[in-house]
């Protein structure tokens, strides 16, 4: 079993951390604060190849695996969850074209993506159900060569940037009566709604998409008709779930760093409380959770570059890294005292970013859903 | 021409410790009149080569008519300033001389076998080198300015004055010099600056503070601020060192009325060398800095100001000892 | 204009945030780097970028070249994931040891052994050693003109180039004629980041190793015993903070601090 990283992937992790902390990282408090989306570090990245990280190479991405793009998200989660976020669901949005695309799909699509030229992102969430997806309401009827596509979808990450982005909607009833289209933004019909304004991950776009009679061309059908059901929920599984994982566990180790780097630096009682044993406490107590998100997080990304289906296990990574977060985040604010309930420090915005992630890709409960299935195979 | 007589002054104790001779050597154009003052520095001898094309120092000719002199004249040592001039051309007269050089010493002096002993920082001065050339001659060295003291001058003290043929053509050289520019000393910002000039509340009002922008000035640092000028509106909110906005880590650090509290230490603390200036000699600025100054910034920033100026405004012409 | 072949020299240095880890071992007098991470000399990553430029306006190809211990080939890989198009190493226990001078001599004979150049570009000197000395050695033992400082690089016609030199009080325009050696400064530009597109073909990419025997040298002139300067005492000064009151009268004071400033080198 061998718990190191090639040669490659660590070239990987030193390029993109010295990227993330000489261009992110300065912009991190004024993305929360204002919410916005820094467009100029989205094409940097665009630049350097980030967004097709799992793309194949004869369509102009990286052709890495889910180690490679667990790698790259961890060091940009680690720097900022929002803008990790933001690039994880653009891979997302990108994933059920390589999974399911025909050849022609895929050179239409895949290189402008891989290229960044446009974002993406993947709708399937509405206000009748995004944990209960056979609870979308959103229609798509055929007419001739084109889909009609009708319905309100909500709590879109990437809703107001993305170019080129899947929808799922309702082609028929039951397990078989959804269909993933791809959609373009310009399509007369389409359009961003409300642009949500959350208390974290702040600098990465959430909001509404509304399509009204927006029409679609019978050649955007992912798959098959009946198909939607299927591709969501493994691209979810597979690429959504763990990139939500990948931005908590980033979230993790920005907590342990400035944990320590603060408990060295802050003198009371004529020492740096580092020394107090009180502290060493809530240290260790997010050093644990760290290692232990991280090796989920990476064992169930080493599972699925081999190609297994593990459900249960991409789950498990995102519970318990998504909770370390929140866990973790808390316990770096106890360190800072009231220094850490000061908007111009780290720790209160890791504790509003990693609550957020919670919620994202399926909120915990629905993880304990999915582990169940597993778990009661197991004995 | 500072440097230069730093280098007379340290040549001139080693020269009597090795009880040899102390030559300077001088190239420009029109510049006769200074080989008098090299002397009255130290210089039993000048070697001067006097030509239009040596106005500026332009590297392949300097190169070819010391070089050429070393071979000819063999000294034992030769120094040269850590200058953009000296560590241009000192490497190139190492290579063609085949021998040692030893970059921006800090410290010489020779040992019982009459060998130098340089004393030079690695590591950006986290680590000290003590540096020997055996056996290659010259032991050659480029020598950091404003280290050494400056000699005494001796008015009437003797010495030649050796004229060295110049027949060298623009032709022959591959280098040509088109333009001298001089420029204002730029200021960076404050995360990358190699120097950083911080003020405090102390500094009182937006006219004081514009002392504390104009020591920058005189040095081409970055000017940064603790928290009270930023909400005062003396300081943008960039400008914030500290827990909750830069931490620079500049070679040089000078705070000025700045008490020190934690929140702004933790910003600076990487700085290679902090200096603080502070009315008040109980600051806590003073125990986290290498230099203190306690006193009025108004009465020190100014003459601290005039000293910077003076110092950049000499532009070194070429000379060295032996 | 013809396309421009450059060699950019560069160095793997201990990562200097790790610096405070290098211990110095007091018997044999030498600084221990072993488990220190190793990061490019960022001025040699300016290099790079302005050969990376070049090649980009007037096509040619760009090699990257050191001589260090054998693990400097990830600090070679991560050069052809900026964008070089391949790599030397030069790395044999006789090259040990080498002070400025013999490390020159040695970079130079691969040089020559790589046959024709147009540019060879350095970092004006390194984070470590900062002697700033290889560029212009390795220009002598090649018989070519070098310029120190360049903070702008302009290729003109002819095969000449037109160089701003940096200076302590302004700078110089230079104009030179090609093959020419030239130390840049971090003025010169932004270095661009590892393409991740480029990562796996750097992991793949030959990195040819030359050993001493490789080369066409003189074998007394390279290493420890090629080297004229040796390393008599290391030390490592005082680090805590100096606490040193100046006092006088405010131009006494100044004065003072000058001085102790410029000894120091931060002046």
């Amino acid at each position: 079993m061998d718990f190191a990283l090639t040669p490659e992937q660590e070239m990987l992790r030193k390029s993109v951390r010295e990227f993330a902390e000489a261009e992110i990282k300065p912009k991190v408090q004024n993305m929360d604060e204002t919410g916005k989306v820094p467009m100029d570090i989205l094409e940097k990245m665009a630049k350097l190849g980030f967004m097709g990280v799992m793309v194949p190479r004869e369509y102009g991405g990286l052709g890495m695996g889910h180690i490679a793009r667990t790698i790259m998200l961890e060091e940009i989660g680690r720097v900022s969850a929002a803008m990790a976020n933001t690039l994880q669901i653009t891979h997302l949005g990108i994933s059920p074209i390589v999974t399911d695309g025909t050849e022609e799909q895929k050179k239409k699509w895949l290189p402008l993506l891989a290229r960044g030229e446009k974002l993406s992102t993947f709708a399937v969430t509405e206000s009748t159900g995004g944990s209960d997806v056979m609870g979308i309401q959103t229609t798509a009827k055929l007419q001739g060569d084109e889909y009609v596509i009708s319905g309100r979808k909500c709590f879109i990450t990437n809703s107001h940037l993305a170019g080129v982005l899947g929808i799922v909607a309702k082609t028929g009833e039951g397990t078989k009566g959804l269909t993933a289209f791809v959609v373009q933004s310009d399509f007369p019909g389409f359009r961003p709604g409300r642009e949500e304004n959350k208390f974290g991950l702040r600098g990465c776009n959430t909001g509404e998409l509304v399509l009204e009679n927006c029409k679609v061309p019978k050649e955007n059908v992912i798959g098959k008709e009946g198909d939607g059901l299927r591709i969501a929920l493994s691209a979810i599984s597979n690429v959504g779930r763990p990139g939500i994982t990948c931005a908590a566990l980033g979230i993790v180790r920005s907590c342990l760093e400035e944990a320590v780097r603060y408990s060295k630096q802050r003198v009371l009682y004529g020492k740096p409380i580092s020394e107090l044993q009180g502290v060493q406490w809530n240290l260790t107590d997010i050093y644990m959770d760290y290692e232990a998100s991280r090796l989920l997080t990476y064992y169930s990304a080493w599972l699925r570059d081999k190609g297994e289906r593990c459900d249960a296990e991409n789950a498990m990574a995102k519970f318990w890294a998504a909770e370390a977060a929140v866990r973790c985040a808390k316990k770096t604010i106890d360190v800072f005292g009231a220094y850490g309930c000061m908007r111009e420090l780290a720790p209160q915005r890791l504790l509003r970013d990693a609550e957020l992630l919670i919620a994202g890709a399926g909120t915990s409960d629905i993880m304990r859903l999915v582990m169940a299935r597993k778990a009661l195979t197991l004995a | 021409m500072t440097v230069s007589m730093e280098m007379l002054g340290c040549g001139r104790k080693i020269a009597d410790k090795l009880n040899t001779d102390l030559a300077a050597v001088l190239l420009g154009h029109d510049v006769e009149h200074l080989a008098g003052e090299l002397v009255a520095y130290g210089a039993d001898k000048v070697y001067l080569a006097d030509n239009k094309l040596l106005t500026f120092y332009h590297s392949e000719a300097y190169a070819a008519i010391i070089s050429d002199l070393a071979r000819k004249k063999r000294p034992e040592i030769f120094l040269l300033g850590s200058t953009s001039t000296g560590r241009d051309l000192a490497p190139r007269l190492a290579a063609k001389l085949c021998t040692g050089l030893t970059a921006d010493c800090v410290g010489l002096d020779v040992n019982e076998k009459g060998q130098l002993l340089q004393v030079v920082p690695a590591f950006g001065g986290n680590v000290m080198a003590t540096v020997v050339c055996p056996k290659h001659r010259p032991q050659m060295a480029t020598v950091r300015p404003g280290v050494m003291i400056p000699p005494t001058i001796v008015e009437g003290r003797r010495g030649e004055v050796l004229k060295i043929p110049v027949d060298l053509k623009q032709e022959d050289l591959n280098i040509k010099i088109l333009d001298i520019v001089t420029e204002e000393p730029r200021a960076a910002p404050i995360d990358t600056a190699d120097v950083v000039i911080a003020g405090g509340w102390g500094v009182g009002s937006i006219d004081n503070w514009r002392l504390v922008e104009e020591l920058a000035r005189s040095i081409g640092a970055a000017v940064g601020a603790t928290r009270p000028p930023v909400d005062e509106k003396w300081a943008s909110e960039d400008q914030l060192i500290g827990q909750s906005g830069k931490t620079v880590r500049p070679r040089l650090y000078i705070g000025i009325a700045i008490s020190g509290a934690m929140q702004h230490l933790v910003g600076i603390q990487d700085s290679r060398v902090i200096v603080a200036i502070n009315k008040d000699p109980n600051a806590p600025i003073f125990k986290a800095a290498d230099f203190g100054i306690v006193a009025d910034f108004r009465d020190v920033v100014p003459t601290l100001v005039e000293q910077i100026t003076k110092l950049r405004s000499t532009k070194d012409s070429f000379a060295t000892g032996t | 204009m013809s396309p421009v072949k450059s060699i950019v020299c560069v160095k793997p240095v201990p990562d200097p945030r790790h610096w405070s880890e290098l211990a110095l071992d007091p018997v044999t007098k030498t600084l221990r780097r072993e488990g220190i991470p190793s990061v490019l000399n960022p001025l040699d990553k300016h290099a790079l970028e302005e050969a990376l430029r070049i090649k980009e306006r007037f096509g040619g190809i760009v090699t990257a070249i050191s001589m260090a211990p054998l693990t400097a080939t990830d600090s070679l890989r991560e050069a052809i994931a900026i964008g070089a198009d391949d790599a030397v190493l030069l790395s044999d226990r006789s090259f040990a040891g080498a002070d400025t001078l013999a490390t020159s001599y040695a970079l130079a004979a691969a040089i020559k052994k790589l046959g024709e150049f147009d540019l060879i570009l350095c970092g004006n000197q390194s984070l470590d050693g900062g002697t700033g000395q290889v560029g212009p050695e390795i220009a002598e033992f090649l018989g070519v003109p070098h310029v120190t400082y360049a903070r702008k690089i302009q290729i003109l016609e002819r095969g000449i180039v037109r160089v701003e030199r940096a200076l302590e009080y302004g700078y110089m325009v230079i104009e030179g004629r090609m093959p020419l050696v030239l130390s840049v400064v971090k003025e010169i530009n932004v270095p661009r980041y590892v393409s991740l597109m480029r990562i796996s073909e750097a992991m793949q990419a030959e990195v040819r190793v030359w050993t001493s025997r490789d080369l066409d040298i003189d074998s007394s002139r390279i290493g420890l015993s090629g080297s004229p300067t040796q390393v008599a005492d290391l030390f490592l000064p005082v680090m805590e903070r100096r606490g040193e009151m100046l006092s006088g009268a405010p131009d006494t004071a100044s004065k003072l601090l000058v001085q102790r400033l410029r000894e120091l080198g931060v002046l």
